[in-house]
């Protein structure tokens, strides 16, 4: 028993890829995680302001004091933009939210009312949206909100109390301003900032969009990398070399598996779609065009890259165990499993390294924010989807020149 | 039809073949025989164009093999050693594809599969998955997969490798047909009694050389053979065995038993009965060993084709 335990346990270390599978992938895994979701990365006390756009419309000395202390704060750092092109930033899915400061700021707040600033957000972006406002909130109200409702009340004593002398009005008045000082975040401090969404109210709902896009671009990976595998399969079992005596050009016999990559992938992506609208009735068909489009373009990047790991691997073994980790790392910045804007902001900017940020985007745009074929956002996603494809499988074609073709 | 000149290949520092040269006639049976790793398949490899030679020429019929691989390609087929088949499709759909790769019409690809599938006996099983097909039904469909675009030259990798009788007399009646119609055929095999039955001529190579080639007639009188007439008997004494080695030279004693060794054995062998009993030994029997393909190449090289 003990010889028999020492030989498998000799087999395992001399077995590197298992070594690797069984050590290495749950590491990095939990590595990778943990950097997604556990805050890892961040020193305790220590986090980066969050980029808040803020459009002035008041334009006076009030509204751009309320933008100079936003921008002190430690959660902000001020971006100034127009109206019109906040707003657009959230339509496009490149903010979350923006703040409006409308005219009659400056107005409100010395005439004591409320004033007329605005939260436009996104709807899918529910979760970042809300940390976003509760932050906002507390630091409005500190910054113009004591103020106000002191000059209210100060308004409404004066009026109540025309004919108090002097000295005692100024006494009152100071007690009144103090107390005000320090008022912090109230019942009513909901109300403080009118919250409009900007993008959505439409019957697709975001999870669900995340939901059918993420996991369908996964799954997809998963399946394209097992046709690349087939090549792999094809040297193995000598119908590679078959395919070579014949006279097709050696590049061919990849285009072929390339193009039925592509074919499957696109199979698979219209019967998750459809799937998608027959059971959770997700609108397909209003958009059928620029969904067919993103279709094409995220199949050809999915399927160009499982034939890139083919192309690097010498056998389906190695491409089962590189795949494996690739595709779940990929998954997990590209925001397959969840959405980017949860995970910290360096991991927000490695995601566009993956396929399946550009996919999800991609499908974001045409279900939820609704963006047109013409538009250029849309657009600009399935030419980067395009891209990628295309660079993975030039890639592609020179290993397997070199790797496939010379051991064949 | 082909001509290989000062063909090189190196991998790595072994040199796989050391520049050989030899020319095949249209419509020839060429055999080429040697021990694993002596060159043949480098050598199939690099005529049927999916390996590049590191020196030499190859020519097959009017074209360059470097400067115009797929006209030579099209005129080529090419049975591998190891089947190569789709096993999850049909024969009739694997035979479709190998035969579509080389743009034949449909439906001229389609009587030439009935035809073909004629020709290996495997018509009535034509739509029946590869993988429930014997090893030797799959070497007939790897053939026929390889005669859909009727190339003018074939090359056969050692074809009859693991296969039941009945599939391998079924491959040689359609190789000699195939042979008989013109088709030019390059030969390899470990079996020496396919070699001496179909090859017109004959390359032995051996560390990446050829030693020898021509007909089998033209290897056996080159190199000087001689057949062995074994005669066993009853009892032979040393006095008696002496009497006879006075007379004839080139002999061995075995025991009970003299070996012969004869260029002429029609001749030879009327003397040697007369002059055993002329000294007095009784014949038990008398065996006449042939000279063959193997005992040519253990005397070229001094080691057996299977080594």
């Amino acid at each position: 028993m003990k010889k028999l335990a020492l030989k498998d346990l000799k087999l395992f270390f001399a077995d590197k890829r298992a070594m690797m599978l069984t050590f290495l992938v749950p590491i990095a895994l939990i590595t990778l995680f943990a950097f997604a979701f556990g805050g890892v990365g961040h020193k305790k006390g220590e986090s980066k302001p969050t980029t808040l756009v803020v459009a002035d419309d008041d334009n006076t000395a009030a509204s751009k004091n309320l933008m100079k202390q936003l921008d002190s704060t430690k959660e902000f750092e001020v971006k100034q933009k127009t109206s019109a092109e906040a707003e657009n930033l959230v339509k496009k899915g490149d903010e979350a939210a923006v703040l409006i400061l409308h005219k009659g700021l400056s107005d409100s707040l010395n005439a004591g009312n409320r004033p007329p600033i605005e939260l436009k957000y996104d709807a899918a972006e529910e979760a970042e949206v809300g940390i976003l406002k509760g932050a906002l909130i507390g630091n409005l109200i500190r910054i113009v909100g004591g103020k106000s409702m002191a000059k209210s009340t100060l308004a409404k004593f004066d009026s109540e109390n025309p004919d108090i002398d002097p000295s005692t009005r100024n006494k009152i008045h100071a007690q009144i301003t103090n107390n005000f000082s320090s008022v912090e975040t109230n019942k009513q401090s909901e109300s403080f900032l009118k919250a409009t969404p900007l993008v959505a109210e439409e019957e697709n709902s975001p999870g669900l969009i995340h939901a059918v896009a993420g996991t369908a671009i996964m799954m997809l990976l998963f399946s394209v990398v097992a046709v690349g595998a087939s090549l792999l399969d094809e040297k193995q079992e000598g119908t590679l070399k078959k395919l070579l005596y014949s006279p097709i050009h050696p590049r061919n016999i990849l285009f072929g598996k390339m193009l039925s990559a592509n074919i499957i992938s696109i199979l698979q992506l219209v019967i998750m779609f459809i799937f998608a609208r027959l059971a959770f009735g997700l609108d397909i068909f209003s958009h059928l065009p620029s969904l067919l489009l993103m279709i094409i373009a995220t199949a050809f990047a999915c399927s160009s890259f499982g034939v890139l790991l083919a192309s690097f691997a010498k056998s389906r073994q190695q491409v089962q165990a590189m795949s494996t980790l690739i595709i779940l790392v990929m998954s997990c910045i590209g925001g397959s499993m969840i959405p980017t804007f949860i995970m910290p902001v360096f991991m927000q900017k490695i995601s566009v390294f993956t396929v399946n940020y550009w996919g999800i985007q991609g499908f974001y745009d045409i279900f939820w924010r609704m963006l047109p074929l013409t538009d250029t956002v849309l657009l600009s996603r399935i030419l980067v989807l395009l891209l990628i494809g295309t660079a993975m499988n030039l890639v592609a074609l020179k290993m397997f020149n070199k790797n496939i073709l010379k051991i064949a | 039809m082909i001509s290989v000149s000062n063909l090189k290949k190196n991998y790595g520092n072994i040199q796989a073949l050391k520049g050989i040269s030899f020319d095949i006639k249209q419509g020839e049976f060429f055999g080429l025989l040697g021990p694993n790793g002596a060159g043949k398949t480098t050598t199939i490899s690099i005529m049927s164009t999916i390996l590049e030679p590191d020196g030499g020429e190859v020519n097959i019929a009017d074209f360059n093999l470097k400067d115009d691989p797929i006209q030579c390609k099209k005129i080529i087929g090419v049975v591998p050693q190891e089947i190569a088949l789709y096993n999850e499709l049909s024969a009739y759909d694997n035979l479709m594809f190998w035969g579509g790769l080389y743009n034949i019409p449909q439906s001229e690809l389609k009587v030439r599969i009935d035809e073909t599938l004629q020709l290996f006996g495997l018509f009535d099983r034509k739509n029946d998955k590869v993988k429930t097909y014997s090893g030797g039904m799959k070497r007939r469909i790897n053939i026929a997969s390889a005669l859909l675009h009727k190339p003018k030259i074939l090359f056969m990798d050692e074809p009859t490798v693991g296969i039941d009788p009945q599939s391998r007399n079924l491959i040689f009646e359609v190789v000699e047909k195939l042979h008989r119609e013109g088709m030019t055929i390059v030969y390899t095999t470990h079996y020496m009694e396919e070699a001496e039955r179909f090859c017109d001529r004959i390359g032995i190579i051996d560390n990446g050389q050829i030693i020898a080639q021509g007909t089998f007639e033209e290897l056996k009188s080159s190199n000087m053979m001689k057949e062995t007439i074994v005669v066993s008997f009853v009892k032979l004494t040393d006095e008696l065995y002496d009497k006879v080695a006075v007379s004839w030279k080139d002999l061995r004693r075995d025991e009970n038993a003299i070996n012969f060794y004869s260029s002429n054995v029609k001749n030879d062998l009327a003397k040697i009965i007369i002059k055993c009993s002329e000294t007095g030994l009784d014949i038990l029997r008398i065996d006449i060993q042939k000279i063959n393909l193997e005992t040519i190449f253990l005397n070229l090289t001094g080691k057996q084709l299977r080594d």
